[in-house]
């Protein structure tokens, strides 16, 4: 007895190492998942950041051409004057005061003369500057020996631009350390000679208000160089026009991309490149001002960038660590009671009790409030889960981002406790790799990566994954090897799916995504097959067929969930359950999204129908005011197609369905006739010649001539065992707003 | 679908009222076909009422008009409406009718 004792607390205690174990593989998977969620955001944020400096670089650009702008436009419109005084020399003097005291950006002028061009003056240059404060304006001659203005830049360099030249950066001598530049540009006198230089010099102090608002981390920093180097706009106040890039860069240990960066200021190149310094680097953003050859950087240290997702990192770790500590508890929990029914009963009721715990650990991990979005008007979603075990390897989810509702099913090979593990994990993986993917295929081939790289015990996945749209009903998807949905429009029938492979299986596979548009009303039903395998006593199975009968009634997604596993349950009787079984059921109820314009009709194949038909177009033409004599052309050729699909589609004696689908667009409208008769391609007729004189006319062939008269394109397909014709006739885009 | 014929000595005109397309063609060409048995004399097809012709009603103009053509006998269509003489373009049937 005693043996028997210490035999089963041997028991217990292995159980809960075994318990601890497992704890460690679920920190082991989150750490996993966070380390794939966090490189993800790395990426993107990266990409934020970039886009934000060269916006921003845009920006400043924009900003200092205008300004430069005004000034190129002042001087322009004043050479007129210029020209006209060359003649008397003395009214120079005034041309440059006009100048100074008419443009307030510009602070001193001067028109410098090409040595020797008035032959009893070699040298002539008057200037006028004001005073910024008093406005006051001086003038002075620039024509002095020490001086030498023909040698200056300003004076060169103005002569050989036509359309003018920004000169270096330089100080204003005496009148504080304002930034200053000149702007020159020739003159040409009445026999178009170059007589002279005009010049404005503006003051570049606003330059720094520009760079001041380009802020787009704390810690980030702008800078500026001119053509030559010189260093404009710096944090360090202490470089500014002191010293150039040149000198600056020598300083940096990171000496090859600071070499690289200097060449790319030089030559006003625009990109990007890294910095590296200390434990980090910094990423440099830069464009040139291609007017004055200068050069705009952005210097952003790479912890500023990634600042707020280490934060939300942190966040992530705190709160796994948290997650962890109460399945620690969860454990011990069990331990305990473990320990005391041990005591009271056999080990099966233990085993038992074991799975129960683990049942409601995993039902933990699925959304199950319904309706989920009650605050919502554009979606409702029910979903049911049944095990056939106490824990089971289906699973379900969906969540809401950015308008877009995300959900997925899927279905792990095998059941009880292997697959419950596995289940988990994929949807953990779902969580993690959907917070930073829109499309479903990236989802799908992400988790493909990470299972398979896994996937020890060789299980797989079936899973199928869809982004909805709720803006729009654009629905994007991404099928891997699982059970087809099922779409209920006006009909119910499969979504069309590639089935692509299980998750799991072949690392690298590249899961093909497809998509459509859903509107109001329109709902989907997704399952696994627990559902279409369940078995009764004689071992038939339910079935699609079953299913999608009871489809075919609308209910709210609860009521369908509930049909459809009442039916089951009907239909399974006595037997036991044999598969895991979950459906979940969108249905899409955005009003924002009815289509007014399109319209479906269904007839039989019979010629009396002709008038139904007659009744649709005329309610048509009615919604969308079409002119009457076009309504009945398209009135004519629909008639003509389809009393075609009436004689020759269906054998005689036969029923069968045809259904005219039309949609209107703006500039057109769309007939889509289709059947299930036996294939009959009306396009393939030959043409009519209809100048045959009256005994070479046939009595036939008219109706498809007509078809081909009245519409614009008519095509036909044969598809999934269906004849498609399509019309489609043009219509006026001012049409209707007119009638 | 209403379709009246009167007879006056060898000029037959039938008048035709309402829309002639394929479920009333199919009457239609019952109610015609004696008529094409001695097509000697002349037809008027009156169609001041016609509002709509399908490709089943232009066969039973035809049918008719080769009817008389190999009699000896004449067709004359008479007050047809645009739409309708639009479908009489778009098939040729304007050279092969005597339009009034």
């Amino acid at each position: 007895m005693k043996k028997d004792l210490s035999l089963k607390k041997t028991a217990l205690r292995r159980e809960l190492w075994t318990g601890m174990l497992l704890l460690v593989v679920a920190a082991l998977t989150l750490e996993a998942t966070s380390l794939i969620q966090y490189y993800f955001a790395q990426k993107s944020i990266t990409e934020i950041a970039s886009k934000r400096a060269e916006d921003n670089l845009e920006n400043a650009k924009v900003d200092i051409l205008n300004i430069l702008n005004q000034v190129e436009t002042a001087i322009n419109n004043d050479i007129w004057m210029v020209r006209a005084c060359i003649p008397i020399r003395d009214t120079i003097w005034k041309v440059a005061e006009h100048i100074v005291k008419e443009n307030p950006a510009i602070v001193g002028s001067t028109v410098a003369f090409v040595p020797g061009y008035y032959k009893d003056r070699p040298l002539f240059s008057p200037y006028s500057f004001k005073n910024t404060e008093t406005g006051e304006i001086t003038h002075k001659s620039l024509a002095y020996e020490e001086y030498d203005y023909p040698t200056k830049q300003w004076f060169t360099e103005g002569l050989t631009h036509e359309d003018g030249f920004w000169s270096e950066p330089y100080l204003d001598v005496g009148g504080g350390d304002i930034m200053m530049t000149t702007f020159s540009m020739p003159v040409r006198d009445y026999e178009g000679t170059i007589a002279a230089v005009v010049t404005a010099d503006i003051s570049l102090g606003w330059l720094k208000s520009i760079f001041d608002d380009v802020i787009i981390y704390p810690e980030s920093f702008s800078m500026l160089f001119s053509r030559e180097g010189k260093i404009m706009i710096s944090p360090v106040e202490t470089l500014v026009m002191h010293n150039t890039i040149q000198e600056v860069s020598k300083q940096f240990k990171d000496t090859a991309a600071m070499k690289d960066f200097t060449e790319a200021v030089l030559s006003g190149k625009s990109g990007n490149l890294k910095v590296h310094g200390g434990k980090s680097f910094s990423n440099v953003y830069f464009a040139p001002i291609e007017r004055t050859g200068w050069s705009m950087s952005i210097v952003i240290p790479n912890d500023q960038i990634m600042g707020d997702i280490r934060k939300h990192n942190r966040m992530v770790w705190l709160f796994q660590f948290v997650g962890l500590l109460m399945l620690l508890l969860i454990l011990l929990a069990a331990h305990r009671n473990q320990k005391k029914y041990k005591k009271l009963s056999e080990n099966e009721e233990r085993m038992e009790q074991d799975l129960v715990i683990a049942r409601e650990i995993q039902m933990s991990m699925i959304p199950k409030t319904f309706p989920p979005f009650p605050e919502r008007k554009d979606i409702d979603l029910a979903a049911k889960i049944v095990p056939a075990k106490e824990v089971g390897g289906d699973l379900y989810d969906y969540f809401i981002k950015d308008e877009h509702l995300y959900f997925c099913i899927g279905d792990v090979s095998g059941k009880g406790v292997p697959a419950s593990l596995v289940m988990a994990m994929t949807r953990s993986l779902f969580r993690a790799v959907s917070v930073h993917e829109k499309s479903p295929r990236h989802i799908v081939n992400a988790m493909n990566e990470s299972l398979t790289d896994m996937n020890e015990q060789n299980f797989f996945v079936t899973f199928f994954c869809g982004v909805l749209d709720l803006s729009n009903g654009h629905l994007r998807y991404c099928n891997a090897g699982h059970n087809t949905p099922i779409i209920l429009t006006d009909t119910v029938k499969k979504l069309p799916i590639v089935s692509n492979l299980p998750l799991g299986i072949i690392p690298d596979f590249d899961y093909q995504e497809q998509d459509t548009n859903i509107i109001y009303d329109d709902a989907m039903f997704l399952y696994t097959d627990g559902v279409t395998e369940a078995e009764n006593v004689d071992h038939r199975l339910y079935g699609e067929k079953r299913m999608e009968d009871i489809l075919h009634i609308r209910r709210s997604p609860q009521d369908h969930l509930k049909a459809v596993y009442d039916s089951v349950d009907v239909f399974v009787g006595e037997a036991p359950q044999s598969d895991d079984l979950t459906m979940l059921f969108i249905h899409f109820t955005n009003e924002a999204l009815k289509n007014p314009s399109q319209w479906r009709l269904t007839l039989r194949n019979d010629i009396g129908q002709i008038d139904r038909l007659t009744e649709f177009i005329e309610m048509i033409a009615q919604k969308i005011n079409l002119d009457p004599e076009l309504a009945m052309s398209i009135n004519l050729a629909l008639e003509e197609a389809v009393t075609n699909v009436i004689s020759y589609a269906y054998p005689e004696g036969t029923e069968g369905e045809i259904k005219v689908d039309a949609i209107v667009r703006k500039d057109s409208l769309r007939f889509t006739i289709s059947d299930f008769g036996q294939e009959f391609d009306p396009t393939a007729t030959p043409e009519v010649d209809t100048s045959l004189a009256l005994e070479d006319r046939p009595i036939g062939g008219l109706g498809i001539h007509l078809v081909r008269k009245i519409m614009d394109r008519v095509s036909y397909k044969r598809q999934d065992d269906m004849n498609i014709l399509t019309l489609t006739k043009t219509i006026r885009e001012d049409n209707g707003s007119n009638n | 679908m209403e379709v009246i014929i009167e007879k006056n000595e060898d000029i037959t005109t039938v008048k035709f009222i309402g829309r002639l397309d394929t479920p009333a063609s199919q009457e239609v060409a019952k109610t015609l076909m004696p008529l094409e048995r001695d097509a000697n004399g002349t037809f008027i097809l009156d169609c001041e009422e016609l509002e709509y012709i399908s490709s089943s009603g232009l066969r039973i103009f035809l049918s008719l008009r080769k009817a008389a053509a190999v009699k000896g006998g004449n067709v004359i269509v008479r007050n047809i409406n645009n739409s309708i003489r639009n479908v009489f373009l778009m098939t040729g049937f304007l050279n092969l009718f005597e339009i009034e």
